[in-house]
């Protein structure tokens, strides 16, 4: 006992020098990550929660309120309506955007010239900026002589106010959305849809497996953590909405468009009223993150299960 | 060897010692000059014939490129902003770099001038010989704050009534070829419906979709016709009124009766009066010069037909207009001397040639302009002068003006167009306003 004792006491010291320096090494490796996520998310996020419960503008002068900013926003209609504007439009663009990306990556997962191309085309939206996509749209969209307003006339129909509508204006926003965003979920599933080895096609056709057979059976179950990483993507992405309803809508009407971002924009940049804002941007953190760790988790519960 | 090494070596040396020693060469003192009004570099980056320039955008580039060339010693470098360029000048002013003169709406002078944001410029105005006594009215009443002078007034502007007097002749309202106005609300209405009738088209053309202001404006200068103190307190405003019930009514109306346009915005609702789509557009002094234009040009729907006068006084109150103005402001920041007094002369200059600005359609700022036989020479001039005596802005201790119209134009445009009751959209207005200006620090 004592003998193995004094064998293993420097082997074990060695291990442990011998990974205290891996650590070491490692540490070393991540550190310049490190140092830029924790001054550039992790110090402004909790700034942020500190700017939150002050009644503060841009130049200073602020004053301890505690909750107070909170309570305010959850009195103020016009947050409550960046709210439910925020939530309505995730769920019309996140569904189609996971969708219809699958559905391009599944008919234009092959070799063919034309499929090269079309995916070329389906792509080259998403390298537009905002400002282009929303000027593009606005042309399709408005009713003095945009290109549905034309179409529209020219079948005797009158022109339809997308933009002016207090029921359209959010629909019309999240089309444009999913229009100019659809290349990066469908590159995505691409990537994923090569990676499912050819060998168990093979062997289910070799089994009479039918295409929604192979489908069901093959291709989703073998792409599952893709379609998680879309959706999380999507939803971090789509609840941050602001560009197109800045330069389409503004908003508009009657606040019928303004997504939360928006909202602490204008609160912030426009008001002034910095610590109001910050507060926003905390209750739109914590929805972002509640609403990406619920899909995680039930991901993850399923394939425990 | 070593000599051989050295000897470059010394040279180079000395040729550090001589330029570095030597003191700094004195190049000329550089501006940064910040402005809305549009770029037009393709058109007007290089000219200086500033008589020659047209619009807002040519006749402001082509003023900076000849005080560039007249003045060798200084460089005026322009940053241009998306309109109206505040919340890039916040940031600016909140990460402490600040241009050295910048555009401002007078209406918003009141935030920057509270916070000490903008310097008063009493001193540097009086530096290079201009007296606050040559402003007009508006002009003085719209930079000053608590007795100081904090900007220097570049115009005066106003929504303004923009007449297609072709189609209004199609519908007899003309007489002596001059506009038949209406002198109340039921007159207005009457008016439009006989337009209407005549011409197939909507009397009114109307910027109301993602307008921020727009509304706002119409019902200030009615509200204001109206004698309605509604920033009697300049932290809390009262809309819950008669008065205010009544323009929405009246605009709500006017909408309902197909009697406007509708779901216009700012683009399409200017392009619309150009092409003849409607008898009158409310916009401001701005536009003047282009309707002008196409006013003159052979098979224009404004060709020949084309005036433009103030907003009628519509209710038995008083004449007046809601009105703002642009000006000039130098932020609040270190400067030397040199760069202060080289601002000043930046600032002489831009007065000299109000008259030049003047030509865009806005107001000269100052009285003797006004009074120049060749201000009233120029076209739609003697309609648009009474302004210089009913332009009114808010009280000047409201504070977030443009805030405050996008709020109200908000409001006012649930309300026109049904999706609220006006009793309700006026509630409403009130409470976001007060709401906004009871949270100011």
């Amino acid at each position: 006992m004592d003998s193995c004792e004094q064998t293993a006491a420097p082997s074990t010291r060695r291990t442990w020098a011998a990974s205290k320096s891996e650590a070491r090494s490692g540490l070393l490796f991540v550190a310049p990550y490190l140092i830029v996520f924790a001054v550039l998310l992790i110090y402004p996020l909790f700034s942020g929660i500190w700017l939150s419960l002050h009644k503060a503008d841009l130049f200073g002068g602020s004053q301890f309120i505690g909750a107070q900013n909170y309570a305010r926003l959850f009195r103020d209609p016009v947050f409550l309506t960046a709210v439910s504007n925020t939530l309505y439009f995730v769920l019309l663009t996140v569904p189609p955007l996971t969708l219809i990306g699958l559905g391009l990556a599944l008919a234009l997962n092959n070799r063919s010239r034309w499929s090269a191309l079309l995916r070329g085309l389906f792509f080259s939206s998403s390298v537009l900026s905002v400002t282009i996509v929303t000027l593009i749209w606005r042309m399709v969209l408005i009713p003095d002589g945009g290109l549905i307003a034309n179409l529209l006339t020219s079948i005797g129909r009158s022109p339809v106010a997308f933009l002016s509508d207090a029921h359209l204006a959010l629909p019309a926003i999240a089309f444009t959305t999913i229009w100019w965003c659809i290349g990066l979920p469908m590159m995505l599933f691409l990537a994923a849809l090569q990676q499912v080895p050819r060998d168990l096609y093979e062997a289910a056709r070799l089994d009479n497996a039918g295409r929604w057979r192979m489908l069901a059976s093959i291709t989703l179950p073998s792409i599952r953590h893709t379609a998680l990483v879309v959706v999380v993507i999507e939803l971090i992405l789509q609840f941050q909405l602001f560009g197109q309803a800045q330069i389409m809508t503004l908003g508009g009407p009657n606040n019928a468009s303004l997504p939360m971002v928006l909202f602490i924009y204008q609160v912030g940049f426009q008001r002034w009223d910095i610590g109001y804002a910050a507060a926003a941007s905390e209750i739109l953190f914590g929805m972002i993150l509640i609403a990406a760790m619920t899909q995680y988790f039930a991901a993850r519960g399923r394939e425990s299960r | 060897m070593i000599r051989w090494l050295l000897g470059p070596a010394v040279v180079a040396a000395a040729l550090v010692a001589v330029t570095g020693c030597k003191p700094a060469s004195r190049g000329p003192v550089q501006i940064t000059l910040q402005r809305f009004f549009g770029a037009c570099d393709a058109e007007f980056g290089s000219s200086t014939d500033v008589p020659a320039a047209e619009g807002e955008c040519g006749i402001i580039t082509t003023l900076i490129n000849k005080f560039n060339a007249d003045n060798p010693d200084i460089r005026v470098k322009v940053n241009i902003v998306y309109w109206p360029g505040y919340d890039q000048l916040s940031a600016e002013l909140a990460a402490g770099h600040p241009p050295d003169l910048v555009t401002m709406h007078e209406s918003v002078i009141s935030d920057y001038s509270q916070r000490h944001l903008i310097m008063p410029l009493d001193a540097v105005l009086a530096s290079v010989g201009v007296d606050p006594a040559g402003f007009t009215r508006a002009a003085r009443e719209g930079v000053t704050r608590d007795g100081s002078v904090y900007a220097l007034p570049f115009d005066t502007w106003a929504p303004l009534w923009h007449v297609n007097l072709n189609l209004m002749r199609a519908a007899g309202l003309v007489r002596d070829g001059a506009p038949v106005l209406p002198h109340s609300a039921e007159e207005l209405l009457q008016q439009a419906r006989q337009f209407t009738r005549a011409t197939g088209k909507p009397y009114l053309i109307q910027s109301i979709v993602n307008d921020p202001a727009a509304s706002a404006r119409n019902l200030f200068t009615c509200l204001m016709q109206q004698n309605s103190d509604f920033f009697a307190d300049p932290r809390r405003i009262r809309l819950q009124t008669p008065e205010a019930r009544r323009v929405l009514q009246l605009f709500k109306q006017i909408r309902d009766e197909g009697l406007t346009t509708r779901d216009q915005d700012y683009t399409a609702a200017t392009a619309a009066f150009l092409n003849g789509q409607g008898g009158v557009y409310i916009v401001g002094t701005w536009m003047i010069g282009t309707y002008e234009q196409a006013s003159l040009q052979t098979g224009s729907p404004l060709a020949g037909g084309y005036t433009v006068v103030p907003f009628p006084q519509l209710y038995s109150g008083r004449d007046v207009t809601y009105a703002d103005g642009h000006s000039w402001v130098i932020p609040t920041a270190k400067r030397s001397a040199q760069k202060t007094a080289a601002i000043a002369r930046l600032l002489r200059f831009l007065r000299d040639n109000d008259f030049q600005w003047s030509r865009t359609g806005h107001l000269p700022a100052y009285q003797d302009v006004i009074d120049s036989a060749r201000w009233r020479a120029l076209p739609h001039r003697t309609e648009v002068a009474r302004l210089v005596d009913t332009a009114a802005p808010l009280p000047a201790g409201v504070q977030r003006q443009f805030t405050i119209q996008q709020i109200i134009s908000e409001e006012m445009e649930s309300a026109i167009t049904g999706q609220k009751p006006i009793d309700s959209a006026l509630a409403d207005a009130e409470r976001r306003v007060n709401d906004l200006l009871f949270n100011l620090l």
